[in-house]
């Protein structure tokens, strides 16, 4: 009974991930058989200034990207505890959650449009008596729009898992520390943000190993003078594979993100049980 | 009794706090919900009106037309249609598969359970986008590029769904199970019979989940489809602001037409969410913790 996804996995993880090592080794060709090429187009991958700053792109957008996110995410959480009124506490916290629901192509084109020369922005602009502002096509705002409208996106999902485990902690822990003369403040400082850790670091290690895989922003988002800045590795690998069809580069280079990914999610999780420690 | 100054004892922020917490949150609430209004008011509004200068947060006259141009002119019509039988048959035979292999995960005389519960693991730390090349030579030598069960196929089944499962199953008494099979109960008797229902709310919410990850696919229909006839919500969406960018042209699709294809595609998820918040929020916190 349990063939069936055996094999499904055989066939569409196992077999792409071998068969793509195989072709980075070797000369693509459109037609006839395929010639091993040696570490050939390791080299040319690593010497292509392009992939070397896509390279530089995702980790910019995507750290920057999960920093903002976690950051607003447990500002949310510990504001919204602090809230008495139920209906708005509700309502915001449905309102964050929706945008990770949806779709980059969703979110995208809805920043694309709010964003460009007559969207709401410029309209608000305008109202104001200013000049209307260049967003979408300036190579200066590239980057810091795709990290905001990232986190306006995935804060939400962070906000509920937060949540839950706020709503965990016991209450006589607070009520202690009210008997204590301890102040909200300090109470939220010594109780909930310690609680909040173990599950923060978890959050911070899952988005490590995202950060190299961001294709729906960049793909949704991208347009032809941004495109240095906003160039994401899998873009470039989908641009060089699929449009171009280089087959052998495109594998190399997911060979070498794969490696990145991998170095970076053991050195975060290295970090992590060194932080881990330090609380003992 | 309450007395004046027992106001004080509450467990309250200090009143500057208060003040900044109430603000941040204020402004939150405005940078989450106006997009939203945004969208709607352009999406209801007439082709003049969603084109004219101006603030627009309500549309100018309620309007369907972009509704209209958008279904009839970039075919969403037949893309809805593709998303909703690709995501919902694949939902379906997804289901189907995982619940039988989490089942065999969870029974305790199977020989290699653990093997195969790892092997099952190893296929999460497989990043599909990576092998995103390799998918396309899989794809051609499957002549499944352009066509629905290309579309079905890949990412059909999710480990991490699978894990989830199993994990459901876990939480089901195995002394039922063992009372059933000492009455000679067939093991798909005591999957159908006690495994599934007492899992029910689980597989709710693995069903709801995989069904937006189906829905919101970009990546992998981006890489097999090259077909317009193939086209889900996501491709049309994308083709639509690529064709925003060349405001030249006959082909210019005017702000009313995009944003009513926007209503279009989040209105099976806002529905979900709505009938469904509970599961939701339950799989992807119990996916956080135990994932």
């Amino acid at each position: 009974m349990i063939l069936p996804v055996l094999l499904y996995f055989a066939v569409f993880s196992f077999y792409p991930l071998i068969l793509g090592f195989i072709q980075s080794f070797q000369e693509s060709r459109l037609i006839g058989q395929a010639e091993f090429a040696g570490l050939s187009n390791y080299q040319a991958v690593l010497q292509d200034a392009t992939f070397r700053q896509s390279v530089q792109n995702s980790l910019i957008i995507g750290f920057g990207g999960l920093v903002l996110t976690l950051s607003l995410a447990v500002l949310l959480v510990l504001g919204l505890t602090e809230i008495r009124l139920k209906c708005f506490k509700q309502s915001l916290q449905t309102l964050t959650f929706l945008p990770f629901l949806f779709s980059w192509t969703v979110i995208g084109s809805l920043w694309i449009y709010m964003l460009s020369a007559n969207g709401l922005l410029n309209d608000l602009i305008k109202l104001a008596g200013a000049r209307p502002l260049v967003i979408l096509s300036n190579m200066k705002a590239a980057q810091p729009v795709f990290i905001l409208s990232a986190a306006w996106k995935n804060a939400g999902y962070n906000v509920v898992i937060l949540m839950a485990v706020v709503s965990g902690i016991d209450p006589g822990l607070y009520e202690a520390a009210l008997m204590d003369g301890a102040s909200r403040a300090r109470q939220i400082q010594h109780i909930t943000l310690p609680a909040l850790r173990p599950t923060l670091l978890m959050l911070v290690l899952l988005g490590v190993t995202g950060i190299l895989r961001n294709f729906d922003q960049a793909y949704v988002m991208q347009n032809a003078a941004i495109l240095p800045r906003i160039r994401t590795v899998l873009l470039y690998i989908f641009t060089v594979g699929i449009s171009q069809f280089k087959i052998g580069l495109a594998t190399a280079a997911a060979t070498v993100v794969l490696l990145i990914t991998l170095g970076l999610t053991l050195l975060t999780s290295l970090l992590i049980s060194r932080i881990k420690k330090s609380w003992l | 009794m309450k007395h004046p100054s027992s106001a004080r004892r509450l467990n309250q922020l200090s009143l500057p706090l208060q003040i900044i917490n109430h603000l941040f949150l204020g402004l939150m609430f405005l940078s989450m919900l106006i997009p939203f209004l945004y969208v709607f008011a352009v999406a209801f509004s007439t082709r003049q009106g969603s084109m004219a200068a101006g603030v627009k947060l309500w549309p100018d006259h309620f309007s369907l037309d972009g509704f209209r141009t958008v279904w009839e002119r970039a075919d969403l019509g037949t893309a809805f249609v593709n998303s909703l039988s690709v995501s919902a048959i694949g939902v379906l035979l997804e289901l189907f598969l995982s619940l039988m292999a989490a089942y065999v995960l969870v029974i305790e005389q199977l020989p290699l359970r653990r093997w195969l519960a790892g092997l099952i693991l190893v296929t999460l730390t497989i990043p599909g986008d990576l092998t995103l090349i390799s998918v396309y030579v899989l794809n051609k030598q499957l002549s499944l590029l352009n066509s629905y069960p290309g579309l079905i196929l890949n990412g059909l089944v999710s480990g991490f769904a699978i894990m989830l499962l199993k994990n459901y199953f876990e939480g089901v008494p195995g002394a039922l199970a063992e009372a059933a099979r000492i009455d000679s109960a067939t093991e798909f008797q005591i999957f159908r019979l006690i495994y599934l229902p007492l899992s029910l709310p689980g597989i709710a919410a693995i069903s709801f989940l995989e069904f937006i990850s189906k829905w919101n696919a970009l990546m992998l229909p981006a890489t097999i489809i090259s077909d317009a006839k193939y086209y889900t919500l996501p491709l049309v969406l994308k083709q639509l602001t690529l064709s925003s960018e060349s405001t030249s042209g006959i082909d210019y699709i005017a702000p009313n037409a995009r944003m009513a294809a926007i209503v279009i595609s989040v209105i099976p998820l806002i529905l979900l969410y709505v009938l469904a918040q509970n599961f939701l929020i339950e799989g992807l916190t119990l996916g956080a913790t135990k994932g």
